[in-house]
């Protein structure tokens, strides 16, 4: 079924197209059969009518045992193309009567009844009738008398008006068709109309736009089915704004929560600096807890300013101060400002100038090397490369990468890759912290695998933030 | 679609022209021809009897009606029709009766004598393929009740 058609318009035309032109086609053949079969049978009628009131004209002036003479008068009375038979003698022998078949002949000598047979030679219908005359004796019974009379006639001229039948039946048949090519369109359309509707209200749903509706006609199955998608689109619009409330409450609290521990971590911090001052003097125990408390107060300061800048970024209160920046260069201050030079290979094309927040691109690139140096191995390599459209800048390891289970979730929140090795010294925000960076400046950021083996995380920035954005 | 389409095509091609057809019966044979003409004469119990000239052909009612006026011939039968000088008879046919006008008054015929007119009258429209329910009707040359009369063969019914 390779040429049924796809589309539901078409299918529709061609259905409908091959219905009504198969019935009026139908119609109209069975019409014309049963005409034509009339025309046959009474043509038929009448030429058997006409030669037995001829016979039944002539017979009784006929001699009895008849002679040559007196078949040849019976022939001559029936017509030409007839063949007038008795015993042995014969009266016109020759033209089409030569058309007359075995089982006719057999048909008129075993009985007393005229019989007829249509056949077809040269390519031309003809009519054979044959009849036996018989006695009738005075009180009604009836004894054949040996005459046998067989006449041939041809039925092209029924056979033109059965053509003539026919050809307007095929005409009326073919009317059909443009009508059903209206009727198919009308009825297509019909139904297509609210067909589209829904599709451009599901393709808005689908786009975003929560108040598309489709306004339904009448009461049938798809006005019915309209009411539903409606209903449908109506319960998400509901859910969603149930849905997004609840995310807002979420994240306004974790803002809430950073906020109103910074001010009781600001005085902790002071406590834990003036403890730091003072635990060289203090026992090995308590100096062990005293700076275990400062690794845990400093970590937990960095927690409370990554979750707020989280919730900055949630809230899109978040702000970058753009300026013109060479990126190989940043890339070097943030590394010698954490001590990282040393283990950190940097491969730059010179000078990049890039306008961009500088702080924030120092945030993503401490993250990315910081974690390269934590959870992968040595080569640390950071590599810069510029394009006229963007800056690309990748972050690879030595180590044995990132697995399959892992890589879908490297840039949520509070992922840990390893749930044994909870104690980090990451806040488990880093990479997601950084991918909201690179976002904000209309960029993006990918994890994967380099061919080597090792983690590589790429960053790519636009040169015109405004335009990629 | 494959079989829809050979299905219409062989419907329209079974709808053109005239089909042939086996041996088929188309009603009864003509008849008419005999070896001669039968006659109805009287024999000596007073009873008709049927007598077969061999005119060699069955001819007509009014060329029965003129051998049968012209007599017996010589034969144990005998004819109870007066013999007259003309043996021309008029015959008019209509559906299911056959008038005859004889060239006979009332007076020339015994009632058996008019059973030989209508029995030989009859014969004949039967052996020439007539139906056995024609009635015939004997019209005599003078003005009697007899002429009106619608009659049957009371030998063949």
């Amino acid at each position: 079924m390779r040429l049924w058609p796809r589309g539901l318009r078409a299918r529709l035309l061609v259905a409908f197209v091959l219905v009504t032109v198969l019935g009026a086609g139908a119609a109209s053949w069975s019409s014309a059969r049963s005409a034509s079969d009339a025309l046959v049978v009474t043509t038929q009628q009448r030429i058997t009518q006409t030669m037995t009131d001829q016979i039944r004209a002539v017979t009784p002036q006929l001699t009895y045992p008849p002679d040559q003479a007196t078949l040849d008068r019976l022939r001559a009375a029936v017509g030409v193309n007839t063949l007038v038979t008795y015993e042995n003698l014969r009266a016109g022998a020759g033209g089409d009567t030569g058309l007359v078949t075995a089982a006719l002949r057999t048909a008129v000598r075993g009985g007393e009844r005229l019989v007829t047979q249509r056949i077809t030679a040269r390519d031309r219908p003809w009519l054979l009738i044959g009849t036996p005359i018989t006695v009738t004796a005075p009180d009604g019974t009836q004894t054949p008398s040996g005459i046998e009379v067989y006449s041939v006639h041809d039925l092209s001229g029924v056979e033109q008006r059965i053509d003539g039948l026919t050809r307007s039946a095929v005409v009326t048949a073919a009317l059909a068709l443009p009508l059903a090519v209206l009727l198919a369109l009308l009825a297509a359309g019909s139904v297509l109309r609210p067909v589209r509707m829904l599709r451009d209200t599901a393709r808005r749903l689908a786009a975003g736009d929560m108040d598309a509706r489709s306004a339904p006609h009448g009461a049938d199955e798809l006005a019915e089915l309209t009411v539903t998608v409606n209903e449908m689109a109506g319960s998400l619009q509901s859910s969603m704004a149930a849905l997004r409330q609840m995310q807002a409450d979420a994240r306004r609290f974790a803002a809430d929560v950073s906020h109103e521990l910074r001010t009781p971590l600001s005085t902790l911090t002071a406590v834990v600096e003036v403890l730091a001052t003072t635990a060289d003097g203090m026992a090995p125990d308590a100096r062990e807890s005293a700076r275990l408390a400062i690794t845990e107060t400093h970590r937990l300061v960095r927690l409370v300013e990554d979750l707020m800048e989280v919730s900055r970024f949630d809230t899109g209160t978040a702000r970058s101060h753009v300026e013109e920046v060479d990126v190989a260069g940043a890339v070097q201050d943030c590394l010698r400002a954490r001590g990282w030079l040393e283990r950190v290979e940097v491969a730059a094309p010179g000078e990049v100038r890039l306008r961009v927040d500088r702080r924030r691109l120092d945030v993503i690139v401490a993250n990315l090397v910081g974690n390269a140096l934590r959870h992968g191995a040595p080569p640390v390599l950071v590599r810069v490369a510029a394009s006229p459209g963007q800056v690309r800048l990748e972050v690879t390891d030595g180590g044995p990468g990132l697995s399959e289970q892992v890589l879908p979730h490297v840039f949520d929140r509070f992922y840990k890759a390893d749930i044994a090795r909870t104690r980090t010294p990451g806040s488990g925000l880093g990479l997601a912290i950084a991918l909201e960076n690179a976002r904000l400046h209309g960029g993006e950021l990918t994890a994967g695998n380099a061919s080597g083996g090792g983690a590589r995380f790429v960053l790519w920035l636009p040169r015109n933030p405004e335009v990629a954005s | 679609m494959k079989w829809v389409c050979a299905v219409a095509a062989v419907l329209l091609l079974a709808g053109c022209g005239v089909q042939s057809s086996g041996v088929g019966d188309s009603g009864a044979a003509p008849t008419g021809v005999a070896p001669g003409v039968t006659l109805y004469f009287v024999d000596r119990q007073e009873r008709l009897r049927p007598q077969l000239r061999e005119t060699g052909r069955l001819g007509s009612i009014a060329e029965a009606m003129s051998l049968l006026l012209t007599g017996v011939g010589d034969s144990d039968l005998r004819t109870e029709i007066a013999a007259t000088g003309t043996t021309h008879v008029v015959v008019t046919s209509a559906p299911g009766l056959v008038q005859l006008m004889v060239p006979v008054t009332i007076d020339d015929v015994t009632p058996l004598g008019i059973d030989q007119i209508v029995c030989t009258a009859l014969g004949v429209h039967v052996q020439s393929g007539g139906s056995r329910d024609t009635e015939v009707q004997v019209r005599f040359i003078q003005p009697t009740e007899e002429s009106d009369k619608r009659r049957t063969c009371p030998l063949t019914g």
